[in-house]
Formats: C-alpha cells, structure tokens, sequence
C-alpha cells in the first residue's frame, strides 16, 4: 500500500496521459467515423467499396500489429513520429473503422420513405441529412459510440508497448524500479491496481452506455447494434 | 539500408514466420476450444439463476469486459507467481486469452439462452425434465445455434488478440516477426507478411462465421 502512496503523483501523470490519449482519439475517431460512415452510405459504388475495404482492413488485423507498424513504419516514409503521435494516429484509424459501422448502422436504421419523402419536398441532399437523418440518428448511436469510448480506453493500455508513459506503462516502469530496488516484484500489487483503475473508469462508461439505452428505450426507439465483434477488440 | 521491397526476403523469412504462425494456432485452438467451455458453463448457471454462482458468473464478465486485455496478461504473468501460482509464457498466455474470451462467450452463450422461448422450460418442467437434461437436449441445440455466430466473433478476436502475448515473449506470428525486425530492420516486409497471415486468417474464418450462419438457420427456412 506504502508503495503504491509513494508513487501516487507518478501514477496520477500516467493517467492524465491515458486520458488525455483516449479524449483526443475520441475527437479524431468520431471525425473519421463520420466520414467513412457517410461514404459507406453514399450514391457512388467506387466511395462504397473504398469505405467497405478501409473498415474490414482496420478491423481484420490485430490493433497491436497496426499500432507496431505505424510506429516502425513511419520512419520509412521519412515522417518519424513520437510514441505519443504514433498511438493517436493508430488508435484514430481502428476506431475510426468500428464508429463508422456505427455511423453506418445509425443511417440505415431510418427508413428508405424518409429519404424518398424528403426529395419529394424538395429538400437537398445535405438538407436532407441536416434535418431528417441527424436529428433522428444521433441518440440511437449515442449507446454504442459510449461502448466504442470504454474500447478505447482499454486500448491505450497497448500504448505502452511503444513507449508511450501511459498509466499502464507507469505501472511497469513502477514494478521493474521496485524490484531492482528490493528485489522481490510488487506485480501482483501494482498490476491488480492497474486492473482497478480501470476497471473503474470502463465500468462508469459501461453504465453511461446502458443509462443512454435505457431513456432510448422509453421513448420507444433501440439503440443501433454495435458492429460483430467490436466489443472484443481490444 | 535499402527502401526497395524484396519479395525474397519475406521467403527467406517464411519458415520462421510459419514457427510463430503455428504457436499463433495452437494457443489460439487451446484458447477458443476452453472459452467456449467457460462460455456455456458460466450461461447455464446464469440463466437457472444458481446461488452465489450466477452471482460469481456476472462479477467476473463485468471486470473482465471493463479492463484491458494487456493488463490481464501482465497481471497473470508477473503478479500470480506472488500467489505462489507460477505460470509458464506459453501457459501465462493461454490461461490470460482464455479467461478473457470466456467472459465475452458467457454473454454470447446466454443470449442465445435467452432466446429459447419460456414455453419450451415451462414445457420441460411439467415433463419432470431435470435441469441438466434440459440444458443438454434443449436449450444447448437451440439456444447455442443463435449463439454460433457471435461466439465465431469472439474466437476470431481472441485469435487477433494473441498478438498481445509477444509484450511477455511468447514466440507467436507478431513476436517472430518484431524478433527478425530488429536484426534485419525490413519493417515494411515483415508487415506486409504478417499483416497478410492475420488479414488471411481473420476473412477466412469470418467467412465460416457466414457459411456456419447459414447452414444453421437451414431447418427454419421455408423456400
């Protein structure tokens, strides 16, 4: 416990590093979503396929490879990138993937009448999804973007294998430096708080997610599905 | 160093990428094959609501879905030998993988419970079928059909997710590959390569996720 008290201001810089890691891949990953979950539903097969490839090529390979390869890769086309930028970057891509399955599913749930009604009166493209389908998509993606947050945070802790001082990364700097120093590991210790601290901010996630569900639910709507194993992915 | 990609280098490399591929399998095939076992047991207590044990079941899925895979792993290879419970890597990675895909297939394996029709219970107990009996004969043929696909999900992520296991050297596909990255630094053919075995290996099994979805609705399609 003493060990854990000490090194308390030194755990507490990881995890605005994990937070402040997490929030901006938030921002980046909903931009991108909406771009690919925009084009998966556009009039143009060429955009279609593109955002059908750029999704099944994120999701299909392991977040860790991706993560390693935009780190070890960048050097290569003469852009080397610092840890921090190289996890963003990564991350952004793979959660960019699964929130436009999201995005996607958001859109497709309302009814084809919708966009035939809207043309008949006149209403522009962009008005269209303006008005008619991002009033009504937003709150029933609202539970699976929230999933997609709790996802997110987990995958930070893979941050830490390319160096970047992540909670998680602290926490092993934090049981290597305590056993040179004693000789025996606090691992068990240090490590099961990691996993509570954790546990801690994707629980409070987890039941913002459910309680968004919920208030869908009394009005009558369900949430969009999250896409096929997204849930595992990290 | 040189920037042009050699084709040749990525076959000269093959029989070690295959080594890590085959360790990739194996904890892997080990992995899924006891998730599942973990998955239909942790449901069926769930879902007959057994004491302390449904209880058990729920705590688990919850903390094991709310923290991160990596940290699971680090926890099981360096903290359990506190506990005097030493694990080997390989063992470390196995048991980390599947107690992790476990939980997701508790969930996956209840639904798929769930969405057998109160009736049929009902039915069953009237019968004087006992439980086990109407887990065997019931439920599990009926229930585990709805649930096949999202439990195929879960196997194929923890087959991407035992990428995790090089962060405590287990010699899997990625491990091998970071391994010959480090001495030869032909980081985009090494990608190229193991990216291609993962992306390989993830369609073709979403593909049996697919064929499985459709050889089982079969019974139930009028045409």
């Amino acid at each position: 416990m003493a060990l854990l008290l000490d090194n308390l201001g030194f755990f507490l810089s990881g995890l605005e590093f994990t937070i402040r890691l997490a929030l901006l891949t938030l921002v980046c990953a909903i931009v991108v979503s909406v771009l690919i979950g925009l084009m998966s539903v556009s009039q143009w097969r060429a955009l279609r396929v593109a955002a059908l490839c750029y999704v099944e090529f994120w999701r299909d390979i392991p977040l860790l490879v991706n993560l390693l390869f935009i780190y070890f890769g960048a050097p290569l086309v003469g852009v080397p990138l610092k840890p921090f930028t190289a996890a963003l970057l990564s991350l952004t891509l793979w959660g960019g993937a699964n929130g436009a399955e999201i995005v996607r599913g958001g859109i497709n749930a309302i009814g084809q009448h919708q966009f035939a009604s809207a043309t008949a009166l006149g209403l522009k493209r962009w008005e269209i999804y303006r008005y008619v389908v991002l009033p009504q998509a937003l709150m029933p993606i609202l539970p699976p973007m929230t999933g997609l947050c709790t996802t997110l945070v987990q995958a930070t802790s893979l941050a830490s294998l390319v160096g970047v001082n992540e909670f998680f990364r602290i926490a092993q700097i934090v049981v290597e430096r305590t056993t040179m120093q004693s000789g025996h590991s606090p691992a068990f210790l240090v490590y099961g708080f990691a996993l509570m601290v954790y546990f801690a901010i994707c629980s409070a996630l987890t039941w913002l997610s459910r309680y968004f569900e919920q208030r869908l639910q009394k009005t009558g709507h369900s949430a969009v599905a999250a896409p096929r194993g997204f849930k595992e992915s990290a | 160093m040189k920037h042009n990609f050699d084709v040749a280098y990525i076959i000269a490399s093959l029989p070690a990428l295959l080594e890590g591929l085959r360790m990739t399998i194996i904890v892997s095939a080990i992995s899924i094959t006891l998730a599942i076992a973990i998955g239909i047991a942790g449901a069926s207590v769930r879902i007959f609501n057994t004491p302390v044990f449904a209880l058990l079941a729920r705590g688990y899925v919850e903390f094991i879905r709310n923290t991160p895979l990596l940290v699971q792993i680090f926890f099981i290879f360096f903290g359990l030998p506190a506990l005097g419970l030493k694990l080997s890597v390989f063992w470390s990675g196995t048991v980390a993988l599947t107690i992790w895909g476990g939980a997701y297939n508790i969930e996956n394996i209840r639904g798929g419970f769930l969405s057998v029709s109160k009736g049929m219970r009902e039915a069953a107990e009237a019968l004087g079928i006992d439980r086990l009996r109407y887990l065997w004969l019931i439920a599990l043929p009926l229930g585990l059909r709805v649930a096949i696909p999202s439990v195929l999900n879960t196997s194929i992520s923890v087959l991407k997710n035992s990428a995790y296991l090089q962060a405590i050297g287990l010699a899997e596909l990625t491990f091998v590959a970071m391994d010959k990255l480090s001495l030869d630094f032909r980081t985009l053919e090494m990608f190229a390569a193991i990216g291609c075995i993962y992306l390989g290996l993830v369609l073709s099994l979403s593909w049996a996720v697919r064929r499985a979805e459709w050889a089982l609705q079969r019974p139930f399609r009028t045409e």
